[in-house]
């Protein structure tokens, strides 16, 4: 072995190594390089074992030189292996990129009916206010949906529901306020009755846009001891809030329903106008939503409650009227169509 | 009620109040007022004119040329196609440059070569409400009585500067019925006096006088009589002119003077009067009676009308005469030669005149007075001002005194007593108002109190005119609706502290509700109401209970005319009028009650079950990379198998074939939760789907009343395996007919034996027959993963599992082994 040569060797073979290196673009061809230069029988494992044959300086020299050598051309290998994996991760990147605006896999997307929407939106105010919920019999007995609710036979009050006889004394309910005498008469001694009643009624109507020979109430009631009309007002106050917006306040005008007294029907600021006055409102700025009052004395008393130690206030209102409200529905119709096209429009929660 | 704006201002000052601010004070207090019409529809310009001479137009056969004098101070020719002109009458005559409702505008002009200037009117042309006038005042021109002052506007002769306010009164309010009720409750509403200056004069009426007629009550339907016998000079005549205006204003059609005086009478008093032909009263007896069963009358209105019992009649001693507040019979009516008159002015049981009415099918404004209660005080009083106004108004002359009789149950005529307590008051409304507020409230409304301070009970002294104030609770609302509502602060009830809480059977139904729409089905809402033959489609037998429904006594329609018993007809009709609106398919359910009645005739509450029905028609949506399918089987069941797991009642859950008639016999199940059955799904039966006219559609119904009722499993977390789970594919081939879950329960009852506390789960991954499959066979694909709480499976043990497995297979199934995986 000639240490001159191998001064000149050296170089060479590093030069030589690297730029074919620089040259390599796949693995296949690195690894045949790596073999050849950094492999058992490469020029570098050659000069090793011939080290012997050289004095101890050159001997020492040329390893250090050999050593360099061989340590620069397996970090340059290491390096172009990391690249090589780099742009092997981009190809399969491009590779793989997507149309991304093509669709999501469909979720199975179902719609609740909007006056179910509207009754659970309903139940979750008066639920979260200490009220039970109870459901009560569409079909009613004369004395339950009039009589006991302070409406005589021939009465002209009952002209205020036609109603849909089944027998002399068989109907459908006109109305959720059966269940006033009904509840009260479950839970009679107890205090304080705090309950809604959801639920169909039915009326001898002819159906037009807002009209509906069947549709729904929520009946709501409570009984205590000093259960006031200002409380009334506040509890609905307090629904308005909830169901249209912090904003909402309510209105009381008197009115008359045989089984209450007071009588009252219950307005909220128009939703449309916020009170300014609008065709929806018919420029009033305010939307009749439900009929109220303190329960009657002879409501009660029919019930079991002495009127001289209890009082209460009742409630009743139609959620395909706030329905039509909320969600801009001029048709009551439409309700009772159940047209996919329109029902598919109730996805969004909020 | 339609209510004149002018007419109530004559009793009370309005003269600051606007028809509308008058409206919006009503509404506020409780008597909503729908709308505020003028009568004046337009017309301008328009005056009374007399036709001098009037001749054909040379030119238009139906045209003719008239002379007017419309006060003008020159003679106008106008030109007018009316039928009915001619020479002598008194009309309106718009002037050049008048207007007309619907703005039309009177000019000049030429008609066929003459000059016309100006136009004669018609009712219709000035706006007037012909449907409630006499054809021969709305066929050609509007002919105006002929002592109308010519010149005079027409505006002022027809009363057209008023308002009309339409009332939709509540029943308890009958006393705002006329407009005497209506001024006090508006005087109570302004806090103003009202003011009833009797306009006719001359009435001498005597009750000391020995009447004409006689009169006996028999029937617990009327409670007082008045009447009063007039004699008649002769001539039929209209009323005049103010008081058909003021008819037509409260939508009253005018008659004749007679009719029109009872009516109007009426509107004041709010008092229906009857007038009869005096002659036609045999012996000048009249009996107030029950009707027989069956009795006939032929009433006014020309229809023979069949009575029972429970109704009221005037009747002389060998006929009857009238439906009592109903309507008069034909053989009394007055009639051009009448002579003499009987005027009834009488007091009916609200609740007979009601009946009566309803039975009839009559609805007359008198009768609707009746039935909301007349004031006991108003008989006298009405009947002499209809008097007064008959002889003013006809000339006749009362013959002999009023006959007056009452029966015991006549209500007192006095103010009655009505116990309030002033702190009662402000402690049910919430509020805190002075006592003399209260005590003003009162007396605007014309109630007079007796007793003093604010703790002790007053006494309230209410006029009979106000039958509706009974209670102390109707006083505090009058409190409320005269110190207005607003002055009611809102509070929260102070009650006990309790949570919410939501039934049982609510909460299974709301909880259903998500989880069908969680898997992506559609909720809808239909009618309860169906027609009774849609149940044909369930192909029952001829006499199965399910074909009895309830019916309605009344229907509005065959379609609607009988209560539910099943949910399918109704999802069917949705699904159907989807299709043939372009949905392409959709999966919809429902929730509602059906109706079971106990029996026929309905004599007691039907059994009301909350039924779920569930309807898969048509095609899947679009969706990428996959083909749109018709719904199967197995989409009804994956629904129903995750409902039932997330409520608790997969354990002990089966699907076993059923029988059901309307359901494919080979692609239906029955379910059964403990062996109680809930339920049902499949395929609707060819000839089911054809009924219903739809394509291959499944369907599934739940009664929920049931599952409502079963015990919910009560579940605990298992602690899992620490390990890995091991897995295990193995495919055997079985009999074509072997159920795939009999082979699961197979697996798991094998290889719990060889090792109780092992912890395995086992599904179906493929069921493949055809190609290379022997015919009559199937290989099923079983995918089992296995493991232990807190060891490790060794492969011998798996082994030792899986022989068992497939010796447990073979032996019960004669599986054969395909092939297996790990
Ligand atoms: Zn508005």
């Amino acid at each position: 072995m000639d240490m001159d040569k191998l001064q000149r060797d050296i170089p060479d073979l590093r030069s030589k190594a690297l730029a074919e290196l620089s040259s390599l673009e796949d693995r296949r061809t690195l690894d045949a390089w790596r073999v050849e230069y950094l492999g058992k029988k490469s020029e570098i494992a050659q000069w090793m074992k011939m080290l012997g044959n050289l004095s101890p300086d050159d001997r020492r020299m040329a390893g250090q030189q050999i050593h360099a050598l061989r340590q620069t051309l397996e970090s340059a290998f290491t390096e172009r292996m990391r690249e090589m994996d780099e742009l092997e991760i981009e190809r399969k990147l491009r590779e793989e990129t997507l149309d991304i605006t093509l669709p999501g896999t469909p979720q199975a997307i179902g719609h609740l009916h909007p006056i179910t929407r509207i009754l659970m939106e309903i139940e979750d105010i008066f639920v979260k206010m200490g009220f039970a919920v109870v459901e009560g019999p569409e079909v009613e007995t004369d004395a339950y949906n009039f009589e006991m609710l302070n409406v005589p036979k021939d009465h002209p009050a009952r002209d205020m529901q036609d109603t849909f006889y089944l027998s002399e004394e068989l109907l459908l309910r006109t109305h959720t306020s059966p269940m006033q005498v009904r509840v009260m008469e479950q839970m009679r001694p107890n205090i304080p009755v705090k309950v809604i009643v959801p639920g169909r009624v039915y009326r001898r109507d002819e159906d037009d846009a807002t009209h509906s020979h069947a549709f729904h109430q929520v009946e709501g009631l409570v009984v205590d001891q000093n259960i006031r009309m200002s409380d009334l007002k506040g509890t609905l106050e307090e629904f308005a809030k909830a169901l249209f917006g912090p904003e909402q306040a309510v209105r009381l005008r008197p009115s008359f329903f045989p089984f209450t007294e007071p009588s009252a029907e219950v307005d909220v600021r128009c939703i449309h106008c916020k009170g300014q006055g609008c065709r929806v409102c018919k420029q009033t700025g305010w939307i009749e939503i439900l009929g109220a009052g303190m329960v009657h004395p002879n409501v009660l008393a029919a019930a079991g409650y002495s009127p001289d130690a209890y009082s209460g206030f009742a409630f009743g209102m139609g959620p395909e009227r706030i329905a039509m409200l909320k969600y801009g529905i001029s048709d009551i119709r439409l309700l009772y169509q159940n047209d996919l096209r329109f029902l598919r429009q109730f996805s969004q929660l909020r | 009620m339609r209510v004149s704006y002018q007419w109530l201002s004559e009793y009370v000052d309005l003269n600051d109040v606007t028809p509308e601010r008058l409206a919006e004070l009503l509404t506020s207090g409780g008597l909503t007022v729908d709308a505020v019409t003028t009568r004046n529809q337009g017309v301008e310009g328009v005056v009374v004119g007399a036709v001098l001479a009037c001749e054909q137009h040379s030119n238009a056969d139906r045209l003719k040329v008239c002379q007017v004098d419309a006060g003008t101070g020159e003679i106008l020719q106008i030109v007018c196609g009316a039928a009915n002109v001619r020479a002598g009458v008194r009309v309106p005559v718009a002037l050049v440059g008048a207007k007309l409702p619907g703005g039309v505008e009177i000019k000049r002009a030429k008609l066929r070569g003459v000059e016309s200037s100006g136009m004669l009117c018609s009712a219709k042309e000035l706006g007037l409400e012909v449907r409630l006038l006499p054809t021969e005042q709305t066929s050609g021109l509007f002919l105006l009585p002929e002592d109308t002052p010519i010149g005079q506007s027409i505006v002022d002769v027809l009363h057209l500067d008023d308002a009309v306010l339409d009332l939709d009164l509540t029943p308890n309010r009958g006393d705002c019925l006329s407009m005497r009720g209506l001024a006090y409750e508006v005087a109570a509403l302004l806090g103003r006096r009202s003011h009833f200056e009797e306009k006719a004069e001359g009435h001498h009426l005597d009750v000391s006088d020995t009447p004409q007629v006689r009169v006996r009550i028999e029937s617990a339907g009327c409670h007082a009589y008045a009447g009063q016998v007039l004699q008649l000079t002769g001539n039929h005549q209209p009323s005049p002119l103010w008081m058909q205006m003021r008819l037509l204003a409260a939508g009253i059609r005018p008659i004749d003077a007679i009719v029109d005086v009872t009516n109007f009478v009426m509107l004041e008093w709010g008092q229906p009067l009857h007038a009869f032909d005096f002659a036609t009263v045999e012996a000048g007896q009249i009996i107030v009676r029950d009707a027989e069963q069956g009795e006939l009358i032929e009433t006014l209105d020309g229809q023979k009308r069949v009575l029972a019992e429970g109704m009221t009649l005037i009747a002389d001693p060998k006929k009857a005469l009238g439906i009592a507040g109903v309507m008069g019979g034909a053989n009394s009516e007055i009639s051009v030669g009448s002579r003499s008159v009987l005027l009834e002015s009488a007091l009916f049981e609200r609740s007979h005149v009601r009946r009566t009415g309803q039975k009839l099918g009559l609805r007359s404004e008198a009768q609707q007075r009746f039935e909301r209660g007349v004031d006991p005080a108003v008989q006298i009083p009405a009947l002499k001002r209809a008097v007064a106004l008959l002889q003013q108004i006809v000339g006749a002359t009362p013959q002999g005194g009023v006959c007056q009789v009452t029966s015991d149950s006549m209500p007192s005529m006095l103010a009655h007593e009505v116990c309030f307590s002033p702190a009662r008051c402000n402690q049910v409304l919430g509020t805190s108002f002075q006592a003399s507020e209260m005590r003003n409230v009162f007396s605007r409304l014309g109630f007079t109190v007796i007793g003093q301070g604010e703790t002790e009970n007053w006494r309230i002294m209410v006029p009979s005119r106000r039958a509706d104030i009974q209670l102390e609770a109707d006083l505090v609302e009058e409190v409320a609706r005269l110190c207005g509502y607003d002055a009611i602060p809102a509070t929260l009830p102070m009650l006990a502290n309790a949570p919410g809480r939501v039934g049982e059977s609510y909460k299974l139904q709301k909880m259903t509700r998500s989880l069908f729409t969680n898997c992506g089905m559609d909720e809808v809402v239909t009618y309860a109401f169906g027609h009774p033959e849609s149940i044909s489609c369930l192909r029952l037998p001829e006499n199965h209970s399910l074909r009895q429904s309830i019916p309605l006594l009344l229907p509005m329609s065959e379609e609607r005319s009988h209560l539910r018993r099943h949910l399918l007809p109704s999802l069917a009709q949705v699904a159907l009028y989807n299709l043939n609106h372009g949905v392409k398919g959709g999966a919809i359910f429902e929730i509602s009650r059906v109706f079971h009645p106990y029996q026929l005739p309905l004599v007691q509450q039907p059994e009301e079950r909350h039924s779920l029905g569930a309807l898969w028609f048509g095609h899947t949506d679009i969706e990428l990379g996959r083909p749109t399918r018709a719904y199967t089987f197995f989409d009804a069941k994956g629904v129903l198998e995750y409902w039932l797991m997330v409520l608790g009642l997969q354990e002990n859950l089966q699907f076993t074939r059923s029988h059901l008639p309307w359901l494919h016999p080979g692609r239906s199940a029955d379910i059964l939760v403990n062996g109680v059955t809930i339920g049902s799904l499949g395929e609707l039966h060819p000839e089911s789907a054809l009924q219903l006219e739809l394509p291959r559609a499944i369907w599934a119904e739940i009664d929920l009343t049931t599952v409502a009722s079963l015990p919910v499993h009560a579940w605990q977390v298992h602690p899992v395996s620490r390990q890995p789970w091991s897995y295990r594919d193995l495919a055997v081939l079985v009999d074509h007919e072997v159920p795939a879950e009999s082979l699961l329960i197979q697996v798991r009852k094998n290889a719990l034996a060889v090792m109780p506390h092992l912890q395995l789960t086992a599904k179906i991954f493929d069921v493949y027959s055809g190609k290379g499959i022997p015919v009559g066979k199937k290989s099923v694909g079983i995918s089992i993963s296995l493991g232990l709480e807190d060891a490790t499976l060794d492969d011998d043990s798996i082994q030792r599992i899986m022989d068992a497995i497939l010796h447990g297979l073979r032996l019960e199934y004669g599986a054969e082994l395909r092939g297996q995986d790990s």
